[in-house]
């Protein structure tokens, strides 16, 4: 007869076996959503990491290419010689470019196009 | 609260990331690197648990999925060491959390279609009959089938104790960890559970 030791030992052993086996059997298609969760779990610092230096390439780009057509707009809108709304866009550009305003660029374009149309409106 | 790994309602506010530059970005990147390794190593161990847990797979699925969301979140900074202990504790919260929610779901249920046993059958209980065939020796599914449903019939505890050290085979202080209690309450609940489940399987002691 076995002791109570032996018999939760070979309880254990049996199903940890079994258990074992079961993970092992996972099927392809539970293994691709749990591949998909991890993805996406991870996913957020890797979006996140997006808003270090290397991408504020691009962002910046944009904010260049957004800044010069402020400051075209003001030049167009704007009498030669008055340096006043000039100083405003270099201001604008400032701010744009400011390397602490990047994130929202990134994250709200509908903003900065709209900020943009306001203050060539505004000009 | 990040002094507190393991309170469920830990909202930390310093989330892995945010690297600046150079070597905290390479930081970061390995960091991500290691818990994509972490998580995909324990992912289906960690959704087979949950099943049997919740035995419903897609809640199982968002279980796991929720509790790799959070511990790269919110514990992603921590030694890689603790990440297992606390992907547990994480996930048994959940479970706890979703085992709550059904219990009320069915009080409820029982409240409006006039009272009484309002539980739904389980398909696997009524499939199975845990104290079933002694004198046959069963493997597989079918012992995990029947241990399952022995493993419904405990204390929370004690299935957590089990499931953490028999199953995912957390030692003793990691499971503790996992599950938020002394060392000596782990040694005590997996016992009392491995004698609940040695007397409901007796087929295994063959």
């Amino acid at each position: 007869m076995q002791d109570m030791n032996e018999r939760m030992r070979e309880l254990e052993r049996r199903s940890r076996a079994a258990f074992d086996a079961s993970v092992d059997s996972t099927d392809g298609a539970t293994r691709s959503r749990l591949a998909r969760a991890r993805a996406t779990a991870t996913g957020g610092l890797k979006r996140r990491r997006i808003a270090g230096p290397a991408a504020w390439v691009p962002a910046g780009a944009a904010a260049a290419a957004l800044a010069a057509a402020i400051l075209w707009q003001r030049e167009a809108a704007d009498p030669p010689g008055v340096p006043a709304t000039t100083a405003v866009a270099v201001e604008d550009l400032d701010i744009v470019t400011g390397g602490e305003d990047f994130d929202l660029l990134a994250e709200d374009a509908d903003f900065v196009v709209w900020a943009a149309a306001e203050s060539a409106g505004a000009g | 609260m990040e002094d507190d790994p393991v309170n469920r309602s830990a909202t930390l506010d310093a989330p892995l990331s945010l690297a600046g530059a150079g070597e905290a970005r390479e930081d970061t990147v390995d960091r991500v690197r290691a818990l994509d390794r972490f998580l995909a190593g324990v992912e289906r161990r960690a959704l087979r648990i949950a099943r049997m847990a919740l035995r419903d797979p897609a809640e199982a699925e968002d279980a796991v999925q929720d509790a790799m969301i959070r511990l790269v979140r919110h514990y992603g900074r921590r030694p890689e060491g603790e990440w297992r202990p606390l992907f547990y504790r994480i996930l048994g919260n959940r479970i706890t959390d979703l085992q709550r929610r059904h219990r009320v779901r069915r009080a409820v249920f029982a409240f409006w279609s006039g009272g009484g046993e309002a539980r739904a059958p389980d398909p696997l209980e009524a499939a199975i009959d845990p104290r079933g065939r002694p004198d046959e020796a069963i493997e597989g599914e079918e012992l995990l089938a029947r241990i399952a449903t022995a493993l419904a019939s405990l204390s929370r505890r004690q299935r957590e104790a089990f499931l953490l050290r028999n199953f995912e085979g957390l030692d003793i202080a990691q499971s503790a960890v996992a599950m938020g209690c002394s060392e000596g309450s782990v040694k005590t609940h997996y016992f009392r559970a491995m004698q609940a489940l040695e007397e409901a399987l007796p087929e295994c002691r063959t």
